[in-house]
């Protein structure tokens, strides 16, 4: 049973699988045109630059010393042999349709939630999908190709960030999957566990039925007791299973996954991150107010108007407005400080003070006598 | 015969019925009365179907909301019986008021069988008449016509139009034929004149499919009310049928199908542009309005519809990358090829649908949004280009069908790619699954949207289950047992051989000698001791040959031969049918025959054994189902993780339904008489799960027999079924005349008011069991018995 394990089709499993378009078994190789019939272990790979099918073979003779020219014939294009790969899809014209496709994904990647409604965000897949499809089709190529990079010159940031999005979405998700297949896992053992125990029970009390009997009880009694000790045990079970329903619900997420709703749990800290981070506030919430004074914007000194303008005094950061409040500070500093009164206040506060550490004296010197290390 | 439930009179067409017949009437009526769905579990040839009809015909005549009646069956034969039954019972019921009620029967079944077009209708595959029937009557097929161009219409379907659309047909009950023949007359379309007088009938019989497949659903059944009462008939299977009508499978051919489909889709395309790209232009400017068009549903021709969609989407617009005609192409394309790739691979998978979804995305840039809306999209775009080679395009549309669900679920469905036939085949030929695990998802439009819905059949047992499995909650769930004036049926379970060895078609023991050797001496027995035709059920074709060849190697067959014709059920349904009537000669003619079958085959399900066709049955071993399957496997997972029934609950629950189902063809009647046989060990714990009817005469000291005790069981058994029984020795017992129904009415009259008497003395608020129909009988009894009543109440003030 846990042979049907819920393994994601991983893409780098695809050692396992057949190569793509390798149906028929007499296949050739158009440059060097050996065919699958006489090798077996016949790899064609493709380049993304023209998409024309070689064998691996070939690509090592021609390509190991650096880029050259395709091979094929009417095809100029320059090659580089890292480039060169397996083709996923059958169809070669797909194969490239969904690299281009790709490349716009990675650039047209705004979220449905950008857009006012759903109208608007359906125009901008169309749009899209109109450049995609342009691309593909190498219609208005050049056109096109203009509209792309500019777009991706002008929302470079937004790309980025819904880029970051994505991923995060992404990761999220895996953790996601990953969390409940451990559950499902989980689940899976218990209930195996479950029946198991079931099993040794019956067959438990099966044992000590005949056991009695065999020391000679009465038949109706012991059949009887029996009977009583599994309807207990199915009781208990009964519960047990009750409460495992219970700790299942409450395991379950407050809005269950159901038909149609968005499944991927989008990464909670996603927007919060962009909110501007308040200023640091080094006196931790004290502030000076003057209550005698205000300050005005502007105050005219004679001698302060060549500051205000000149800029070989302005360039050094000087700021008459700091002047001006500094000079008031100063001003009014101590006008509403009474010494008298603090004298008094201190004199209260020091002899509040004593009192208090006396006592926590002696008394950390009683524990430490009790201490009988 | 006249009688009353409660207020509601009921005229029932024969002159005599049975108990169980009158409780299944009065449960019922409670169901009806409440408003809830039920479960209802009669045993089979007690006249369900009648008792059914009479009581639910005579509901809606009665009352004045009129609600209709959708009853679904399973196969053609079991509509037309239906439809039969329904039309002497209207006949009747005319005889019995003096006249001619207003009041329309159709049955409804597909465009094959109700087709009279002289060429269409000698086409031997349903789709391919389905699509050459659209290619006649489509609507734009016609508006061309009226262009001017030179178009084949069907002559039969246009005549439709000239009629009254409310009245295409007289009032009356018409069975099938009947319909063909009327449709002949006139020169109308049978299959359109039912479809489209569906809103004014007020019984409509057709398959479960028009109900639960939701492809085809949405667009038959759109237009019932919610009122109506619906009813599946031989409802056992019924969640089979569920998860079968969302399941999906792929294979190779069938994608390279799709892919020819969608390139011939975009060559269409183009030529439709440099035609007539202002069609094209208007589909486009539709769809990104978001506006459907109202009578898309409605139109009869339509390529498919939406497999289950959320309403809420329906009424959302299509995404805009799909939105003009050569993006989807190229989608489908796309989604294709990726199906392709993914079916390269050489080990089994098996994956959720967003795992796959998440795959997919990361490969080919497919959302899933755009994937949600591929069926509809498909649909839209064939209607556009007005195509009418519409079976080219089947695969295709599976394709979508597939996009679209594993799209819009999460979970109840599972991906499972299994690249080899069997375990030790080498050449790969693929096969992507895609199954649906969970039986509530199709079944659960019908629950919401109707109000009454009631599953009834002769072996639905555990009762319990079935609410458990589809996701709905019951007002009634009953079993009867079956009265009867003399015991009619033996049933018995056999688990040792004569020789004490016990018998078991488990995996271990199933083909040793002995175990084999004791299946055979009780053939053996059975053949020469039962008069007229045996039917013995096997669990699998497989176990089925391999227990023949080895009864031929020792001379088994041989002993049988001796007394009974030896005949065998084929996987190929022509040559079964031919077993069949041979075997049925035999019967007749008195030389007895065998027929060996499988227990999940075609004879298991919905031929009768009646009479002297079927005197002995005997099931050979549990008819599990085959627990390699990985499908089942995962069915029985999500099970238990999501309804908490455990797998051996399952497994055991579905073979002994089977079993149930094998046992009942025997018996067809309160006439008739037959035997039953369980031969293996592990019946003996089941007996349980069978039926109340069946279990309920199950003696215990036939539960655990060895061969010689059976056959002598058996012998005394059939000695007392050869005496004489005259009828009338059945009338009170387990036939109710006029009389002694309403002595028994009576009888529970008089019971109901000593309870209510006593339950008015210990409170006023008498809160019963059955809610409102009680409680409405609670008023009713208080007014005859007023005085007690205030006696008590007064006697308890004090």
């Amino acid at each position: 049973m846990s042979r049907l394990a819920q393994s994601a089709f991983v893409p780098a499993v695809r050692r396992e699988a057949r190569p793509a378009g390798s149906d028929s078994p007499d296949e050739i190789c158009p440059v060097c045109k050996s065919s699958r019939y006489l090798n077996p272990n016949l790899r064609f790979l493709v380049n993304p630059e023209c998409y024309h099918k070689m064998c691996a073979s070939c690509v090592d003779r021609i390509f190991s010393h650096g880029p050259a020219q395709c091979p094929i014939a009417g095809c100029t294009r320059t090659l580089r042999k890292p480039r060169f790969r397996e083709q996923t899809f059958e169809d070669l014209k797909v194969e490239r349709e969904v690299d281009i496709r790709r490349k716009v994904a990675a650039v047209f990647n705004r979220r449905e939630d950008e857009f006012e409604d759903t109208r608007a965000y359906n125009d901008y897949l169309n749009d899209v999908e109109d450049i995609t499809f342009n691309l593909i089709n190498g219609i208005d190529l050049e056109d096109t190709e203009r509209k792309f990079a500019d777009y991706e010159r002008a929302h470079a940031d937004e790309i980025k960030e819904n880029a970051e999005l994505e991923s995060q979405e992404q990761s999220s998700y895996r953790v996601l999957q990953k969390k409940e297949r451990e559950q499902i896992r989980l689940r899976r053992e218990a209930a195996r566990r479950e029946e198991e125990e079931d099993k040794r029970l019956v067959e438990e009390n099966r044992r000590e039925q005949l056991r009695r009997l065999a020391a000679g009880q009465d038949a109706s009694v012991v059949e009887k007791d029996g009977q009583q000790v599994q309807l207990k045990r199915r009781m208990d079970r009964r519960a047990a299973e009750e409460r495992q329903r219970q700790l299942h619900a409450r395991d379950a997420p407050p809005t269950p996954v159901t038909n149609g709703a968005t499944p991927f749990i989008k990464g909670l800290k996603q927007r919060k991150g962009k909110e501007a981070e308040p200023p640091v506030d080094a006196f931790d919430g004290i502030r000076y107010k003057h209550q005698y004074y205000s300050l005005q914007d502007d105050y005219t000194y004679s001698f302060l108007d060549n500051a205000k303008k000149d800029a070989r005094i302005l360039a050094g950061g000087y700021n008459v407005h700091e002047y001006n409040e500094r000079a008031l500070a100063d001003a009014f500093a101590g006008l509403g400080v009474f010494i008298a009164d603090e004298v008094t206040e201190r004199a209260k506060l020091s002899h509040d003070i004593e009192v208090p550490t006396e006592m926590a004296a002696t008394e950390a010197q009683d524990v430490k006598m009790e201490d009988p290390v | 015969m006249k009688f009353f439930i409660e207020d509601l009179p009921i005229l029932f067409p024969y002159p005599r019925i049975y108990p169980e017949q009158y409780a299944y009437m009065c449960d019922l009526k409670r169901t009806l009365d409440a408003g809830g769905h039920c479960v209802l579990e009669m045993p089979s040839g007690t006249g369900k179907t009648v008792s059914l009809l009479s009581l639910i015909v005579a509901y809606q005549q009665h009352y004045p909301e009129h609600r209709k009646l959708i009853y679904c069956s399973r196969t053609m034969s079991e509509i037309e019986k239906a439809l039969a039954e329904l039309k002497a019972l209207m006949k009747y019921r005319a005889d019995q008021l003096g006249e001619v009620e207003e009041f329309r029967g159709l049955g409804l079944t597909s465009r094959k069988n109700l087709c009279l077009h002289p060429s269409v209708k000698r086409e031997k595959s349903g789709s391919v008449v389905d699509s050459r029937c659209r290619s006649l009557t489509a609507g734009f097929v016609k508006e061309k016509k009226e262009r001017g161009e030179d178009v084949d219409l069907c002559i039969y379907h246009d005549n439709l139009d000239l009629l009254e659309p409310h009245n295409l047909i007289p009032a009356g009950v018409w069975t099938l034929d009947g319909m063909l023949r009327y449709g002949e007359e006139q020169k109308q379309c049978p299959y359109f004149t039912a479809r489209r007088m569906m809103p004014f009938c007020n019984v409509i019989i057709y398959s479960y499919h028009y109900l639960l497949d939701p492809k085809i659903a949405e667009r038959v059944s759109r237009e019932l009310s919610k009122d109506c009462i619906v009813v599946f008939d031989e409802a056992h299977n019924i969640d089979n049928v569920c998860i079968e009508s969302l399941s999906i499978d792929l294979t190779e051919d069938s994608l390279r199908k799709a892919a020819r489909g969608a390139a011939n889709l975009e060559r269409e395309i183009t030529q439709l542009k440099e035609t007539d790209a202002d069609k094209l232009q208007n589909e486009y400017a539709k769809l990104v309005e978001g506006l459907r068009e109202a009578d898309e549903a409605r139109d009869e021709g339509a390529f498919m519809s939406n497999p289950a969609l959320p309403d809420d989407l329906l009424k959302e617009a299509v995404p805009g990358n799909i939105r003009r005609a050569e993006h989807f192409t190229a989608f489908l394309k796309r989604f294709i090829e990726y199906l392709k790739t993914r079916m390269k691979v050489l080990h089994v998978i098996s994956e959720t649908p967003p795992s796959f979804l998440q795959h997919l995305k990361e490969l080919t840039f497919i959302e899933r949004k755009p994937l949600r809306f591929c069926a509809e999209r498909l649909t839209s775009l064939v209607r556009t280009l007005e195509l009418t080679n519409i079976e080219d395009y089947q695969p295709l549309q599976e394709v979508a069908t597939f996009a679209t669900l594993a799209a819009t679920y999460d979970t109840g469905f599972l991906l499972i790619l299994e690249p080899f036939e069997s375990e030790t085949a080498t050449v790969p030929n693929p096969v992507l699954h895609f199954t649906c695990l969970d039986a509530a998802i199709a079944i659960k439009p019908v629950f919401d949207r109707f109000s009454s819905v009631i599953i009834t059949s002769g072996t639905i047992s555990p009762l319990e289950m079935y609410p458990k499995m589809l996701g709905f909650t019951t007002v009634v769930q009953e079993s009867y047992s079956m009265t009867l004036a003399r015991r009619s049926f033996l049933p018995m379970i056999v688990t040792r051989g004569s020789d004490q060895g016990t018998i078991s078609s488990g995996f271990q023991t199933r083909n040793d000698p002995s175990n084999v050797r004791n299946y055979g001496a009780l053939l053996v027995e059975f053949s020469k001791l039962t008069p007229d035709g045996i039917v013995v059920f096997f669990p699998s074709y497989l176990y089925m040959e391999s227990i023949i060849s080895m009864w031929q190697g020792m001379g088994i067959l041989d002993q049988v031969w001796k007394s009974k014709l030896i005949l065998v059920e084929t996987p190929d349904s022509q040559e079964t049918s031919l077993a069949l009537e041979t075997y049925r000669t035999a019967c007749s003619n008195g030389r007895g025959a065998i027929l060996l079958c499988v227990a999940r085959g075609k004879v298991s399900e919905g031929i009768d054994f009646d009479h002297h066709y079927g005197r002995t049955v005997l099931c050979i071993g549990v008819p599990f189902q085959y627990t390699e399957s990985r499908i089942l496997k995962a069915r029985l997972e999500f099970l238990r993780e999501t309804y908490r029934i455990r797998e051996n609950d399952f497994l055991s629950f579905d073979a002994m339904r089977h079993c149930a189902q094998c046992l009942g063809r025997v018996l067809r009647g309160k006439d008739d008489y037959g035997i039953m046989v369980m031969a293996d060990r592990r019946f003996a714990k089941k007996k349980t799960q069978l039926p109340k009817w069946i279990s309920s005469a199950l003696m215990e000291a036939d539960a655990n027999m060895s061969v010689d005790q059976a056959v002598a069981t058996a012998k005394r058994f059939l000695k007392t079924m050869s005496k004489p029984f005259p009828i009338r020795m059945q009338e009170g017992i387990s036939t109710w005349s006029y009389g002694d129904l309403m002595q028994h009415q009576e009888k529970l009259g008089a019971e109901r008011d000593r309870e209510m008497r006593m339950a008015g003395a210990y409170e006023e608020g008498y809160e019963g069991v059955h809610g409102d129909q009680v409680m409405q009988e609670a008023q009713h009894a208080e007014d005859m018995i007023d005085d007690d009543m205030d006696d008590a109440m007064l006697g308890m003030d004090v």
